[in-house]
């Protein structure tokens, strides 16, 4: 029964967490644009209002599909170990890979639901979205099996504990983390890989026909996969830590990658996949090299 | 006026500080909106913010003359935004036709064909004026009185008639569109 | 056993004549059989063994294992599927009464390879399965001779190969025996043999599974094949390879065999050579499927990519990788065949197979569209389909052995897969219906329910794999691979891995949890107001109603995006070199060659044969001189 509790503890904390945490990077980057911004709590009202309209449903599927894709966030979101073993609701299904893959289900349903809406510009932008998700996870991947690999364990809860007595992972294989960080920005959707939700080109793509309360559950669902997203990030790189620590790392990393974001233009699809492909992919092998080799500080 | 329950009241302050705006570009006002969204005068702090679709928005923008042509388009898309949708009309031309009063293609009266909640007098606004209109529409909504999207519901037959008047009808019909 | 398969094929010559009189008489009696068979298989015990004669003097038997069990298990599945599928979509097809016939040869060829406990029974039922599969390609249209031709030859190129493994092993060890050949190759000092023979046995299943030289029939064979075949091929015959591959790694136990030849982290060479090709075709299957416009053919290519998948889990011969090609074998056995059914009542009802020809389709055919949503979800290794339990072996063993580049195409492999399944969905099925489709319908029953059935059962084991889990167990408790470890933990409710492990169910309930509070998330909210996408269709001079940047649309298929649906990505692979295109060099030089040699030696003029003929006799003087 206690898992129950430590899930929904998890859905909550992501929940109002997150979504504050959202609020504060458009303060940060209001604040690198010499603009007040608003206010911290700008996108509980922005949801909270999507949620009050009346909005328009472009078929059964695109319901379905908004549904999968908050299921599949709610699910994948209750699984995420917050930083210790004590925090895992499910020590026996925190997989990496049943995570990565419970995740999709909720891009999936997304996506399916959007070009349901029968808008040719929600398919493009899930064109854009896939071609991403090809570019951002085949180094993220990597690095991942090599961190998996040194610790012969695939089990984040495990690997949180390892973490502990080794060192932080940021330090054991540096090259890995930073490759990790970089997929992470373009897995955030943030800055220079918005690719697919390029409002000005594209009409916000895959979102081009939410009204009203479908715009609301997937800004909650983007919720948990940032909290899914950067939790993960932290679990496996920054050692967890108590529950305070892993919400204190949680804001380092999310205000490092919004600073980031918040001062670089946009790629474009091939320039992102090259990008992908060339330097971190380079590195996530090199990293993997080392850890082969036993080379780990 | 009706009494609005309590959840009504909350939506109504939710919506008034969370405004996604439609900007439909089509007169000088366009011009206006830039310095208003950046770094001088910052409109996001209000929580008005940009959004690419009707469907998304709350609030729609027309920044000037609409010929009939436009009309039909702008028409077209309030009807696509969903409900509860606000309207603000930007300079003299949405009032009374402006400079073009006499021109033979574009309307004189925007709240003819739909219903405008808050109207910004001047030729062109400036951007003060701009996030005075806001603020005063983000007042109407808190006190439930910006209801042009129920007066458009409960007028629609005046409205369409008014439309069909002016352009024939509302969804053109020629060689480019079949 | 031998009584089973030699009626079947007196059987099916016998269904050809009833069919023709009435092919429905014949397509129902044909799915009855095959229904008929899923049962018998679990009735056979396990073991038995039947003497069907002699060559060589050496005794040719069948023998029915754990192996010939799940793998004729999940063929008749397919099979059967088909066969109701096809009782209704036969009225499509001009020679329904030669459908009925080789298909049934195909069931019976293929029960045969399974069931063969020698090679040269294992070859002669291959033949039987290969020329009826053959013989049923060009059925539909004209095109398709030349893709029963390639299919044939590349087939004949793998089969040749493995013949000649077969008689070098004969004429080494006397024997034709799989289970005697294993000891012998145990034991055998020469490794240049041992290498060159498990290669040659291997080459049949290369060749027939669509591994990286040989892969390009697929295209050409699924594409062109009758619809429902496709099916068949994709989900059926394709697995005999993966069988044979199994037999040169698994039954020929290659970790001893090659114990001196380990080349890293414990797997041996030709094992590896094996997986190089695997991953070749999972690189090669996944970018041309993701560029493909003809949706059969996309899904031909997806073959490739995950013959190379199961090939890369079975080449490792680690227990899970083991055990994850081969639950593989079964979960794109059932996801190809839904998606290949699915595809056939597209074209049944559309008559077309290009994806940029159509749209919209779920407004017409949402069972349809049901069955392909949840196959490609399988087939794409998304929970709580039955799909991920493979691919989640199969990475735990390439990240256990510490195979980084093959797991990196193995992660290439499937994040690639969400696009190019994704492509039909939202060509065919989503987005906006093209006016000459509005009077579609949903196919009939007997064409869904197959579909849907097997959906489900895929759906079942992903939740509860143990089922399915326990025969490949039992299967690698024969080859002796690990066989103390235990994968499926039923009584834990567990699917266990070297490092870590997880719950189907509690994953299983978990989304369920997530579905049901996103629901009351929905219904709490205002009520949505509908939009028609069909408006246009059914009202004279209506625009869409979606978001159009103001402008009026009256044509929905102009305002529908499928075609170059991967344009940023396709463009940079366009140029790529195209083995397919060389092998055609080679066989256009093969056939010029001949040409010249025809028109030399050949011609058709008197004097030159007079030529020719005093050159040879004046040769033989100059000889005997
Ligand atoms: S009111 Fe003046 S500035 Fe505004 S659109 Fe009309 S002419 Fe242009």
């Amino acid at each position: 029964m206690t898992a129950v509790y430590k899930a929904i503890l998890n859905l909550v904390i992501a929940f109002f967490f997150v979504i504050s945490l959202e609020g504060i990077a458009r303060k940060i980057t209001a604040r690198i644009q010499r603009r007040i911004g608003p206010p911290w709590y700008q996108n509980f009202i922005d949801i909270f209002k999507a949620l009050s309209k009346h909005p328009f449903s472009n078929g059964w599927i695109f319901d379905f599909g908004v549904l999968m894709a908050l299921g599949g966030a709610i699910a994948t979101a209750a699984i995420i170990p917050m930083g210790s073993t004590f925090w895992t609701p499910f020590p026996n299904t925190d997989n990496f890979f049943v995570i990565m893959y419970l995740f999709a289900v909720g891009s999936l349903g997304m996506a399916m639901g959007m070009v349901g809406s029968g808008s040719p510009w929600s398919a493009i932008g899930v064109s854009r979205a896939l071609t991403q998700m090809l570019g951002y996870e085949l180094p993220y991947l990597v690095v991942m099996s090599s961190v998996m690999y040194m610790y012969k364990t695939s089990s984040i809860h495990l690997l949180i504990e390892k973490q502990a007595t080794n060192g932080w992972n940021l330090y054991v294989m540096p090259i890995g983390a930073i490759v990790a960080f970089i997929s992470l920005i373009g897995m955030l959707g943030k800055k220079p890989f918005d690719i697919a939700v390029a409002p000005a080109e594209i009409a916000s793509g895959p979102m081009a026909e939410l009204s009203g309360k479908y715009m609301g559950l997937l800004q909650i669902m983007h919720a948990f996969s940032i909290f899914v997203e950067v939790g993960l990030f932290v679990d496996l790189f920054l050692g967890g830590g108590s529950l305070g620590w892993f919400l204190v790392k949680f804001i380092v990393v999310w205000v490092l990658a919004t600073l980031i974001s918040s001062v670089l233009p946009r790629f474009r699809i091939e320039q992102m996949l090259k990008f992908y492909w060339g330097v971190p992919l380079g590195l996530a092998f090199l990293n993997a090299l080392f850890v082969l080799l036993g080379w780990t500080f | 006026m009706k009494e609005r329950t309590m959840w009504e009241q909350i939506a109504d302050s939710l919506r008034s500080r969370s405004l996604w705006m439609l900007h439909y570009c089509t007169g000088c006002g366009a011009m206006e909106l830039p310095p208003t969204m950046t770094a001088r005068f910052d409109m996001e702090r209000f929580g008005v913010a940009p959004m690419a679709t009707p469907r998304q928005a709350d609030i729609m923008l027309i920044t000037g003359y609409l010929n009939t042509k436009t009309l039909r388009r702008v028409i077209y898309t309030y009807e696509q935004m969903a409900d509860p949708k606000y309207v603000i009309g930007f300079g003299s031309c949405t009032i009374n036709g402006g400079i073009y009063f006499d021109s033979y293609s574009t309307i004189n009266r925007l709240d003819y064909y739909i219903p405008v909640d808050v109207y910004i007098a001047g030729c062109m606004p400036r951007p003060e004026a701009i996030l005075e209109a806001f603020n005063y529409l983000m007042e109407k909504i808190r006190k439930g009185e910006a209801d042009g999207w129920k007066r458009y519901k409960e007028n629609y037959e005046w409205y369409k008639q008014n439309q069909i008047r002016s352009l024939g009808e509302v969804y053109v019909h020629d060689e480019f569109h079949e | 056993m031998f009584t089973l398969l030699v009626a079947l094929l007196i059987f099916s010559v016998v269904n050809y004549f009833i069919s023709k009189a009435s092919w429905r008489v014949g397509s129902i009696i044909n799915a009855l059989i095959g229904s008929y068979l899923i049962f018998q298989v679990f009735t056979i015990p396990k073991g038995t063994e039947v003497t069907i004669g002699k060559f060589l003097g050496e005794t040719l038997a069948l023998q029915w294992t754990n192996a010939g069990f799940y793998f004729s298990f999940v063929s008749l599945l397919v099979i059967v599927a088909v066969m109701f599928f096809a009782i209704k979509w036969l009225d499509s097809q001009k020679h329904p009464a030669a459908f009925n016939m080789f298909i049934l040869m195909v069931t019976a060829g293929s029960l045969g390879v399974f069931m063969a406990k020698d090679l040269i029974t294992l070859y002669i039922f291959w033949e039987i399965a290969v020329l009826s599969s053959m013989l049923i390609i060009p059925m539909g249209k004209k095109e398709s001779r030349k893709a029963a031709v390639v299919y044939a030859v590349m087939s004949a190129v793998g089969t040749y190969m493995f013949l000649y493994g077969a008689f070098m092993i004969y004429s080494r060890y006397g024997t034709f025996s799989m289970p005697e050949i294993a000891k012998n190759l145990a034991n055998d000092p020469s490794t240049s043999f041992k290498v060159a023979v498990v290669l040659l046995i291997a080459a049949a299943g290369i060749a027939k599974s669509g591994i990286f030289p040989l892969h390009t029939w697929l295209r050409i064979a699924h594409g062109n094949a009758p619809d429902a075949f496709s099916a068949v091929l994709s989900g059926q015959l394709v697995k005999l390879g993966s069988y044979v591959l199994m037999i040169s790694v698994a039954v020929f136990p290659s970790l001893k065999i090659f114990a001196n030849l380990k080349l890293y982290s414990g797997v041996p060479a030709p094992n590896y050579f094996l997986i190089a090709l695997g991953a070749a075709s999972i690189i090669i299957g996944t970018l041309m499927a993701i560029k493909q416009d003809d949706m059969k053919m996309l899904i031909a290519y997806s073959s490739v990519a995950n013959g190379g998948y199961i090939l890369v889990g079975i080449g490792t011969m680690d227990p899970l990788g083991f055990e994850g090609g081969v639950l593989h074998v079964f979960n794109h056995a059932l996801a190809a065949a839904v998606i290949f059914m699915a595809f056939a009542s597209v074209v049944y009802r559309t008559h077309t197979k290009k994806i940029s020809e159509l749209g919209g389709l779920i407004h017409k055919m949402p069972i349809t569209y049901i069955a392909y949503l949840f196959a490609i979800i399988s087939l794409a290794g998304i929970p709580p389909m039955s799909g991920f339990i493979s691919k989640w072996m199969i990475y735990q063993a390439l990240v256990r052995k510490g195979m980084f580049i093959t797991a990196a195409i193995a992660f290439f492999g499937s994040i690639g897969s969400f696009l190019y399944v994704f492509r039909p969905l939202a060509g065919v099925f989503l987005g906006q219906l093209p006016r000459k489709y509005k009077d579609v319908k949903e196919v009939p029953p007997i064409m869904w329910i197959p579909m849907l059935v097997l959906v489900a059962i895929s759906f079942v084991m992903g939740v509860w794999p143990f089922p399915i889990l326990q025969p490949i167990e039992n299967m690698r408790a024969d080859f002796g691979i690990a066989p103390s470890f235990k994968i499926a933990d039923a009584q834990n409710w567990l699917v266990r891995g070297f490092s870590g492990s997880w719950n189907p169910v509690i994953v299983f309930n978990l989304f369920i949890t997530g579905f049901i509070v996103a629901y009351i998330l929905y219904t709490l909210f205002p009520k949505p107001k509908k939009v028609d996408l069909l408006k246009p269709h059914k009202e004279e001079g209506a625009p869409i109603n979606i978001y159009t940047s103001g402008e009026f649309i009256y044509t929905p298929e102009l305002y529908h995006y499928n075609t170059k649906f991967y344009a940023g990505f396709e463009r940079m692979y366009e140029k790529h070199p195209s083995w397919e295109k060389l092998l055609y060099m080679l066989a256009k030089f093969f056939h010029d060659v001949g040409e010249w040699i025809h028109g030399w030696f050949f011609r058709p003029s008197p004097s030159a044969y007079t030529f020719w003929l005093a050159m040879t006799i004046l040769i033989i003087f100059w000889v005997r001189w």
